[in-house]
């Protein structure tokens, strides 16, 4: 793989909490414009680590992180590295759709305000417009944008997060199990969508279903009990793994 | 439920149940009748306050000519017949020198008015016990016969303040000081209360010292509100020089006893706040400014408001520690400003239990009425902003 497509490059990651060391000596470069896809049984540090490559793991106390993420050349956790700016580039979307309990308007449009990228009226107006069309979900809410972003239905909550999440224009977008929550049809919605969004965004998604990661992902990391047990193009993991827990994890004999 | 019966095609037959179901159903009355006991205290403070106050709603007038003239412009003796002297209030009698003096086109007047009895009479007509001489009774007894005694409506019982007369003191200095008092609390207890706890609950390190924190917060929360008193005598009056019995002593006492319930109850509305509401506004990048006052506070705040209304309801009926401070003092004259002194409506009702004149037995119940329906508002205002400001899901 070419070194110039790598967003993200992970040197060296470690990370407690408390003194519980979950995270060990991650090394991995993440390829821009494509879907990775981070798969492991539970407890196996997959969600600790996306929560690295935004540093939302600062919001707890007792996390400690040691080595580097380097984004676009900088490392994020150097010291003259805010946080708050490093998510503004790194965008998230969470397990649980989660809007405000605001109108779907104010939902796209609130952090792109407080950020100052653009002025309440017209501007702000065809950001939020834009956002909800890429999110794909213009046509359902154009009608009801005062309407609360709550009174929509799991699926929809879902990507007016997205929509959200693009309106502060980030270059990469995380994702926690984004559809564990949501029924197969509105899980394919959001699929179709991730696909759409890897023209314009590097893409990572934690997901516990293996045939999510099988159908959208380009890249799939396999995560143990803390450790990088194997990272490749998403075929080679599911048809030819090299590593036999991998396999076993995959064939579904444990997990 | 239907009786099952002993049958051997009966698969679901249980010899045990019998007894089982015997016990829960013991369970559910022993419960309900606790209910029942605690609705029935509720019920006889209630029916026993209004029986005793509802008398207090009237008070006895009885008609007499008044004359405005030299005499009684030096003496209010001179003002009425002798032989009604002891049938009418002391109280207002001894205005009318100064009404001639406030008013001087009054010289050389006389008027048939009805002037405000005195609390024997008022005990007499309301068929309490009383103490009249014989013959002032029989002046009473010709004087109802005339029709010159009425029993009005109580204005007075609402427009004044406390009086060393019955039949003259009311309720509304009291329930000005409580206002006042009551403000000064709100004002100091509320800001510092809540940003105590969103300090607490958004900023603040999980460690030992915060552990230690709220560990004595919950104490304070606890302690004896006598302490509060001594503790508000002690740096407001002594330390700082606070008039004494003024509503900001007593208030800024009561935002001391009031503030750790402010704080317990809204860093409770904060932690209801759903984590994952604070992770889509990290998420996005916002700060924590911005996270917490758009997104957090705006969801906490019925339970916010809620908690510091209770708060202050409490604190509104808090006595002991207002007693301390001198809040528990002679006041005829409603205070204008937070720096004068005042009385608070419980206080209030404190003196006058303690008065020997049977009449103020039904002023102490009439205050306890207007005190229990002041409290009972401020409830159902706390539920009603609850309803108004929260947030659907």
């Amino acid at each position: 793989m070419a070194k110039d497509k790598a967003k993200i490059v992970v040197k060296d990651l470690n990370l407690w909490y408390g003194d519980k060391h979950a995270l060990h000596n991650l090394n991995i470069e993440i390829q821009k414009n494509k879907i990775t896809a981070l798969i492991g049984p539970s407890g196996c540090g997959k969600s600790t680590f996306l929560r690295c490559l935004n540093r939302m793991n600062d919001l707890i106390s007792s996390v400690r992180v040691e080595g580097e993420v380097v984004i676009d050349g900088k490392n994020i956790y150097d010291k003259d590295v805010d946080e708050v700016s490093v998510r503004k580039r790194i965008g998230m979307v969470f397990q649980q759709p989660n809007p405000f309990p605001k109108s779907i308007y104010e939902n796209v449009a609130y952090a792109p305000l407080k950020h100052g990228s653009v002025k309440k009226g017209s501007d702000c107006d065809d950001l939020v417009e834009q956002s909800l069309k890429s999110a794909g979900i213009w046509n359902e809410v154009k009608d009801i944008l005062k309407e609360p972003g709550t009174g929509l239905s799991g699926g929809q909550q879902q990507r007016l997060c997205i929509a959200r999440t693009i309106a502060v224009k980030p270059d990469v977008i995380l994702m926690d199990e984004p559809t564990s929550a949501l029924d197969p049809i509105s899980t394919e919605k959001i699929e179709a969508l991730m696909l759409e969004l890897k023209k314009d965004y590097t893409i990572v998604i934690v997901t516990h279903n293996m045939q999510q990661a099988a159908r959208i992902a380009d890249m799939t990391a396999f995560f143990h009990l803390g450790d990088l047990i194997e990272y490749d193009e998403t075929e080679k993991i599911f048809i030819n793994p090299t590593h036999k827990k991998t396999e076993d994890y995959i064939t579904g004999r444990f997990g | 439920m239907s009786k099952i019966k002993k049958n051997k095609k009966n698969v679901f037959y249980d010899p045990s149940l019998k007894r089982r179901h015997f016990k829960s159903k013991l369970f559910k009355y022993f419960t309900l009748s606790s209910l029942i006991v605690s609705l029935a205290f509720l019920a006889i403070f209630f029916i026993d306050m209004v029986v005793k106050g509802s008398s207090a709603v009237q008070q006895t007038y009885v008609q007499v000519e008044v004359s405005y003239n030299e005499q009684s412009a030096e003496n209010y003796r001179d003002a009425v017949d002798k032989k009604y002297l002891e049938l009418l209030s002391r109280a207002v009698l001894r205005e009318i020198p100064m009404q001639i003096k406030k008013n001087p086109s009054l010289l050389g007047t006389t008027k048939v008015a009805w002037m405000l009895a005195d609390d024997q009479v008022d005990m007499y007509m309301k068929e309490y016990y009383y103490k009249i001489s014989n013959k002032d009774l029989a002046t009473l007894t010709e004087l109802i016969e005339n029709g010159r005694v009425e029993k009005k409506f109580n204005t007075i019982f609402f427009t004044h303040g406390d009086s060393k007369t019955p039949e003259y003191s009311g309720i509304l200095s009291a329930m000005i000081g409580t206002i006042l008092t009551l403000a000064v609390a709100m004002f100091v207890a509320f800001p510092i209360g809540v940003a105590t706890a969103v300090y607490l609950e958004e900023f603040s390190e999980q460690n030992a010292w915060s552990e230690f924190l709220e560990v004595n917060i919950n104490n304070l929360a606890a302690i004896p509100s006598i302490l509060f008193g001594l503790l508000g005598l002690a740096i407001f009056i002594n330390l700082f020089g606070f008039p004494r019995s003024s509503a900001l002593v007593g208030g800024l006492t009561l935002a001391l006893m009031t503030l750790p319930i402010i704080v317990v109850s809204s860093r409770a509305a904060l932690r209801s706040v759903p984590a994952t509401i604070r992770q889509a506004g990290y998420g996005l990048g916002l700060t924590k400014v911005q996270v917490v006052k758009d997104h957090v506070l705006p969801l906490a705040f019925p339970g916010i408001m809620t908690g510091s209304i209770i708060g202050l309801a409490h604190a509104m009926g808090e006595t002991a520690p207002l007693i301390i401070v001198g809040m528990i003092a002679f006041i005829p004259d409603s205070p204008t400003s937070v720096m004068e002194a005042a009385t608070v409506m419980p206080a209030q009702i404190f003196t006058w239990a303690g008065m020997p004149e049977r009449a103020y037995i039904e002023r102490t119940a009439a205050g306890i009425l207007v005190l229990l329906t002041v409290l009972i508002s401020l409830n159902a205002m706390a539920v009603y902003l609850r309803k108004k400001f929260e947030v659907k899901w």
